[in-house]
């Protein structure tokens, strides 16, 4: 059982929601604000990090 | 892109400001969507269903705070969630009403509160709104009047809208309730398009019965709703099962009849409470939303030969237009016809506009930023000046 794992593909996931969120806000134009941008390269570095462990728990 | 053998996934609501007036409110929130997420399979709230195994009792995840939260929210003393408003109605009139009782509605009741009326063998009557579209206090006393002299006995319930779905406009709920008191009829608020929009005190209005849509106004999946009713009518409209099995001598606990047991099992509750912190944030918000949806309408009138048909200024976001003599007009001549004005709409990442209606159609801006609204009155406005029409500066 890797609940690592488990845990880094729902985290992944919740990240991506957010995303979602931004994507919705700024409809149709999708041209985010500063503070916007500040938040969404925080939650990309995020989700890398939740695919990284998903690298080591499951392929590496 | 597809989501599973043959069926779309839905971007609508990442490409485009969706002006859809029945989805507005119910936009997940993005607790919203990370539930659904994680409580997508079936019986997913089921882990921790203990005794007296209700849904309304289960602690883990906190469902049955939630349930108290919910009719603390609507000032009622307690509340059920329900698979959608017209579960919520179907409870009430298999509680209330029996075979050939009249029924009083209004002209703006939705179809879903006659079929509930029908199902339980009511005789539906309506209340005709006034000049103005409103559905007063004193029609109320007239129809009660009407109903008892020709029925001999007054309507075993009324059903009003808080908003209607057609106009959008805000009813005296208060006032209506205390006139269908005064004849001892029972109350029924609809309040599909206010519960988790706008600040709902269900007590305050008088009601007996408040219905509220998570789909419509709770940013929550579908089908998802809530009943909240007081102390004196709960033990009624909620009665458990006396059913026992002829054969086997089953018995069924504390399940809730009108509830058929338990409701929401899964993805809808837990999206729905998910969003519950954001939508009792938002409620307090509403100036501000009523401020940016004001703000179209006027974009939208200054557009020569066009009218609001709802109150104005506005006291809902859900709002009808009439563009009869405005876009109807380009409509005639223009080569895509009525379909013309979605058609820029859409080109400029707007919909939600019933596709080919020009002269009276219905929008809903409710959940919009500042900067959408403003760019959704402007580009009416950008339309209506590509197209030839004269705007007010």
């Amino acid at each position: 059982m890797s609940r690592r794992a488990a845990e880094a593909v729902f985290q992944g996931l919740f990240l991506l929601c957010e995303i979602r969120g931004v994507l919705r806000e700024t409809a149709p134009l999708h041209t985010l604000s500063a503070e916007q941008k500040a938040k969404t390269t925080k939650t990309l570095e995020k989700l890398e990090k939740q695919i990284s462990i998903l690298k080591e728990e499951l392929v590496s | 892109m597809n989501c599973g053998e043959g069926i779309d996934t839905r971007l609508i609501e990442e490409l485009y400001i969706n002006l859809d007036p029945i989805q507005a409110g119910g936009r997940l929130t993005v607790d919203a969507m990370k539930a659904v997420l994680a409580y997508g399979d079936g019986y997913s709230v089921c882990d921790n269903c203990e005794k007296p195994f209700r849904l309304d009792c289960i602690k883990k995840p906190p469902l049955a705070k939630f349930h108290d939260d919910l009719a603390a929210f609507v000032n009622m003393d307690v509340a059920r969630l329900v698979p959608g408003a017209r579960r919520g109605f179907q409870a009430v009139a298999g509680t209330v009403v029996k075979k050939g009782d009249p029924v009083l509605l209004t002209a703006f009741s939705h179809y879903t509160e006659f079929l509930s009326v029908e199902q339980s063998g009511g005789i539906p009557h309506e209340v005709p709104p006034d000049d103005s579209q409103i559905i007063t206090a004193d029609a109320v006393a007239t129809r009660i009047e009407e109903i008892n002299r020709s029925a001999g006995k007054p309507p075993a319930l009324l059903y009003v809208e808080e908003v209607d779905y057609q106009y959008g406009n805000l009813h005296p709920v208060k006032e209506i309730a205390k006139v269908a008191h005064q004849y001892d009829v029972p109350v029924l608020c609809n309040g599909a398009y206010t519960v988790g929009i706008m600040p709902v005190d269900g007590k305050k209005m008088g009601a007996d019965f408040l219905v509220g849509s998570g789909h419509k106004s709770m940013a929550a999946p579908a089908p998802s709703g809530m009943l909240a009713t007081t102390s004196e009518w709960a033990d009624i409209l909620f009665r458990t099962t006396k059913a026992k099995g002829d054969i086997t001598g089953r018995t069924f606990g504390v399940k809730e009849v009108e509830m058929m047991g338990c409701t929401l099992m899964g993805v809808t509750s837990v999206g729905m409470m998910a969003s519950f912190p954001h939508v009792k944030e938002r409620v307090k918000q509403f100036d501000q939303h009523l401020k940016r949806c004001n703000q179209i309408v006027d974009a939208l009138c200054s557009i020569e030969g066009t009218r609001v048909m709802s109150e104005y200024p506005r006291r809902h976001p859900l709002t009808r237009m009439n563009t009869t003599e405005s876009f109807d007009k380009v409509a005639k001549t223009h080569k895509k016809k009525g379909f013309f004005l979605l058609s820029a709409l859409r080109e400029r990442g707007i919909t939600g506009i019933i596709s080919g209606s020009t002269k009276v159609w219905k929008f809903n801006p409710y959940g919009l930023t500042d900067g959408q609204s403003q760019y959704v009155g402007d580009m009416f406005v950008e339309i209506a000046k590509e197209e030839g029409l004269t705007v007010q500066p």
